[in-house]
């Protein structure tokens, strides 16, 4: 695994039609040599379609696949030489662990002695030598998962797809196998897609993050830009948990606005924003809220009461309900809680005009 | 099973019932095999093997054993490579239209095997193939490819079609994916075909009434001539022989099928 030669990936307006249905529509992203790209969205969204064409199991109907600028939308999947981890592993049955992962090095007609090394070393990397002589039914299915990585890996592909490949385990399990995973990923220095619908995972192990929506990439960034600065109401709702505050452009400045929500006024930090008398949109993270005592006072405040609350080891989860934005949630975290939560407290909120981000309705993004 | 509603003594009696109905008739051939007659009967003052040494020393009836199992042989070769590839090919193409094809390769098992041979009489006729080696094992191999098209489109139902991508996906062409994918993972399939076609050809009489007169004389045949012509009890130990012959394969079959699970 070395002289480390990662491909850089390219898809150009990539559609594709299954009769008058869009499964993907007109997708276009890049990733560079060596970067950690994930593909996240909803069931349906597309991701398994995408990474399908990429690997060149599904013919696109429209747009182009290009491996370091050169257009591969029409060679074989058995002539693209990339690594792939299927949903569920697709690993051979009939066959042992060790034969599994020689089945990339048998392909090409390497000799024994070399197929056995390069094996041994493959299963090394996921510290599964011992399990050489196992079938994949006897393993478990965190075990039968790095198998699956070690025969992608094996014959040192380019590029690694990786469809779902966690999706079967246990949280405990996942956790670890995130972390081998991204370590993996430092070590052999591939370019490596990723398919999943568990943002954590997205947002644990990428450099950058796609999102997908009914077929259409709506977001694509690095975590912490996608998490923090989400351009649409789907963004920030399928990346993390937001609250959504509805309201109407009062005044606009050089560094904020101020919106009305009923009795409410609200300043909103930032430069861009919708004209006097426009409805806005706010994403404001649980997180970012805090509980205001006695005389305390922040840009904006609101008042209200615990209408149901969750106690979740790390912290509480607070739904206070409000008169004038509905019910907002609130993070608190547990330590030294300044409450003790019941349901009917009265409270105050407070969070500063940088907290909130403004973001577009779905139907206005598109 | 647990759980199930214990049988009644009604469900009991039928059932059982319907397995010595189903096993009488055979059965019976076992001790007529070991009579001490001369004469296909039950045996009256002793038991005697004396029609088992006859029959394994005679000329006719091991040529005839030996002829019967090259022609089972023959033709289970050439339904298990057509049924195979048929059967791949209908689920790789994966249409409707396979559908078709996948019908049409049961015919053999739906017409009458007595309408098959007066059509095959008189094609064979004209393509010098009656009464020939090549004619009978030709017929039995056709006529044996349903069984294993329906085994092997079987096994094929239970492959995971994400193994034959996943070989694909790392560089295998699709000789390669056969050969060490797909292949493997049917051969259960695959076996039982072979079992049920050597088994079809085995002791199938009516077809080689029809195409096979005197050069080609079947074990069927044999034994449909010794019926009518003489009451010899070797014809017992003939049928006692076969149907051991018989269970034997399809306790084979069995453990093919254990062994895939
Ligand atoms: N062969 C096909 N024929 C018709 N529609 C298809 C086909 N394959 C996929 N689709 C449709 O395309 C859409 C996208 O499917 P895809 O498998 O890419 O979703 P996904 O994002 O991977 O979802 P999941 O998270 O459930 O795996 C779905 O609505 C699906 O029903
Ligand atoms: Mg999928």
């Amino acid at each position: 695994m070395s002289a480390p030669v990662a491909h850089a990936l390219e898809l150009r307006g990539l559609s594709k039609r299954y009769g008058s249905f869009i499964a993907v529509d007109a997708v276009s992203l890049r990733v560079d040599r060596g970067q950690f790209l994930t593909l996240l969205g909803p069931s349906g969204s597309g991701k398994t379609t995408i990474l399908m064409a990429i690997a060149g199991f599904v013919a696109p109907s429209e747009g182009a696949v290009l491996l370091d600028g050169a257009d591969i939308t029409g060679l074989s999947p058995e002539r693209r030489d990339f690594g792939m981890v299927f949903q569920g592993y697709a690993l051979f049955p009939h066959m042992t662990v060790a034969e599994n992962v020689a089945f990339p090095l048998r392909v090409r007609g390497l000799s024994r002695a070399d197929r056995d090394a390069r094996v041994r070393g493959a299963l090394d990397l996921v510290q599964l030598a011992a399990f050489a002589g196992r079938r994949p039914s006897q393993l478990s299915g965190g075990q039968q998962q790095r198998v699956a990585l070690a025969r992608a890996l094996v014959f040192d592909p380019a590029l690694l797809l990786l469809d779902e490949p966690l999706s079967a385990l246990d949280k405990k399990l996942r956790a670890e196998l995130q972390d081998e995973l991204k370590a993996l990923h430092r070590r052999v220095g591939r370019t490596f897609v990723n398919v999943t619908h568990d943002q954590e995972e997205a947002l644990s192990l990428s450099d950058q993050v796609a999102i997908l929506n009914h077929g259409r990439l709506v977001q694509m960034g690095a975590p912490e830009a996608l998490y923090e600065r989400p351009r649409t109401r789907f963004v920030a709702d399928f990346l993390g948990k937001s609250n959504f505050l509805q309201g109407t452009v009062r005044e606009v400045g050089a560094t904020g606005m101020a919106l009305q929500a009923g009795a409410t006024r609200l300043v909103q930090a930032g430069a861009a924003h919708p004209a006097p008398g426009r409805p806005a949109l706010l994403s404001l993270r649980p997180e970012k809220i805090g509980l205001l005592a006695g005389a305390e006072t922040a840009e904006n405040e609101v008042a209200g009461t615990i209408a149901s609350w969750a106690y979740l080891g790390a912290g509480y989860s607070l739904s206070v309900r409000t008169a004038d934005l509905g019910e907002i949630r609130v993070a608190l975290p547990a330590w030294r809680a300044p409450i003790a939560p019941r349901e009917g407290l009265p409270v105050r909120l407070g969070w500063a005009a940088d907290a909130a981000v403004p973001v577009l309705e779905d139907a206005d993004a598109a | 099973m647990n759980g199930g509603y214990p049988a009644g003594p009604l469900a009991r009696s039928i059932a059982w019932a319907t397995v010595l109905y189903l096993l009488l008739p055979i059965t019976i051939v076992i001790p007529v095999s070991v009579t001490d007659q001369r004469y296909l009967s039950l045996p009256e003052h002793g038991i005697s093997f004396r029609h088992y040494a006859n029959l394994l020393g005679s000329e006719s009836w091991l040529a005839s054993i030996q002829q019967s199992f090259w022609i089972a042989l023959g033709s289970t070769l050439i339904a298990v490579t057509a049924g195979t590839l048929c059967a791949i090919g209908c689920w790789r193409i994966g249409r409707r239209s396979t559908e078709l094809v996948r019908a049409l390769m049961l015919l053999p098992l739906i017409i009458p095997a007595i309408v098959y041979a007066i059509g095959l009489y008189r094609w064979f006729g004209t393509l010098d193939l009656l009464d020939r080696f090549l004619g009978v094992t030709l017929a039995h191999g056709v006529t044996g490819i349903p069984y294993v098209v329906i085994t092997v489109s079987t096994a094929l139902a239970a492959f995971d079609p994400r193994l034959e991508q996943a070989a694909r996906g790392m560089g295998a062409s699709l000789g390669q994916t056969l050969r060490w994918v797909i292949l493997p993972r049917i051969a259960p399939g695959i076996a039982s075909g072979a079992i049920f076609a050597f088994i079809h050809s085995w002791d199938e009489l009516v077809l080689v009434l029809f195409i096979a007169s005197r050069n080609v004389f079947t074990l069927p045949r044999k034994i449909w001539d010794g019926i009518n012509e003489n009451l010899d009890p070797s014809m017992a130990a003939v049928a006692v022989l076969l149907i051991v012959f018989t269970v034997a394969l399809l306790a084979l079959d069995g453990a093919l099928r254990a062994r895939r699970q």
